[in-house]
């Protein structure tokens, strides 16, 4: 396979340039992400609304949390963050195979994140901590908030693990597409998809892992 | 600086910056803990949306769009945060032998 880059693809009707095309595709991203951010925040205002009235539950609950494996898939997404980047630039300058290595490269990193992300709730779960409130860790550690917390927790990393599974699967679907030489467009879209993700994690992780 | 160089150079201070966040999780700072977290965390996503998303490089419409977005999460956490601060302090828990269920 050569290092050429792909033909320019051609417009969809309605748009007059592949540039006005490309301006488009970027606004309807930009508002996406936007209220995405706004989910996400939503449940990030309801995390400091309760650490503020229950900062002990909270605290005991980040004493019981796997901090290691969560600092471990911190560096997992940084890293990937950084392979996605580097592919965009590899894609601009028409190094088709470096580009396709990169993004699958960044797809495995998310499918690493999930296996780490899925062996910390095993761990949970072998603990006795459910959400709801669920759990023989309940009947152990009854501080009032303590149950708030950690279905808290579940509910914002599985929100983003939601993400990141639907990140890895365009990547890697996309990855392939850019080894065929079949991407016609811009791996743009999808890399700044998979930033905004890296970006809500690089918030969960101090909330729920170090504070 | 070339662009790939730039973004490795940009990764490699997310993982300084990291490692930063998590040597700073065992010096016991207390309340400001969570605070230090969050800055530390703040500087990495403007890293992140400036040398990965190249906001600063994008289109004025794009980065109005994201403008918007960021008008309405700020509008969201200072009723949060007024919220947070002005309400009465939430009930004591119930004197029952079983744990509380939570949200």
């Amino acid at each position: 396979m050569s290092e050429t880059a792909v033909e320019t693809p051609p417009t969809h009707d309605h748009y007059a340039t592949l540039e006005q095309q490309a301006a488009a595709v970027k606004i309807a991203l930009a508002i996406f992400l936007s209220s995405e951010a706004l989910l996400f925040t939503g449940i990030f205002a309801l995390i400091v609304a309760y650490q503020s009235d229950w900062p002990n539950a909270f605290h005991v609950g980040i004493g019981h949390n796997t901090k290691i494996l969560g600092s471990i898939n911190t560096g997992v997404l940084l890293i990937s963050s950084t392979l996605v980047a580097l592919a965009v630039d590899a894609q601009r300058e028409g190094r088709r195979m470096l580009a396709g290595s990169l993004t699958l490269a960044t797809a495995l990193l998310g499918i690493v994140f999930l296996v780490i992300k899925m062996t910390e709730y095993a761990k949970h779960f072998s603990d006795g901590i459910f959400p709801g409130g669920h759990g023989h860790f309940f009947f152990e550690h009854p501080e009032h908030g303590l149950p708030t917390f950690w279905s808290l927790y579940y509910l914002a990393t599985g929100l983003h693990a939601l993400h990141v599974t639907i990140g890895t699967g365009v990547l890697a679907y996309r990855g392939v597409m850019v080894f065929k030489g079949s991407l016609t467009h811009s791996l743009e879209a999808a890399a700044l998809y998979w930033h905004f993700v890296d970006i809500v994690w690089i918030f969960l992780w101090p909330i729920f892992y170090l504070a | 600086m070339t662009g790939a160089k730039s973004k490795a150079v940009s990764g490699s201070a997310l993982i300084a910056l990291a490692a930063l966040s998590f040597a700073l999780s065992y010096a016991h700072l207390g309340h400001a803990s969570i605070g230090v977290a969050l800055l530390i965390a703040a500087f990495k996503a403007v890293i992140v949306g400036a040398m990965f998303m190249e906001i600063g490089r994008e289109k004025a419409s794009f980065k109005l769009a994201l403008l918007a977005g960021a008008m309405l999460l700020a509008t969201l956490l200072a009723f949060v945060a007024s919220d947070v601060r002005l309400r009465d302090p939430p009930p004591l828990p119930p004197p029952a032998t079983a744990p509380a269920r939570g949200i």
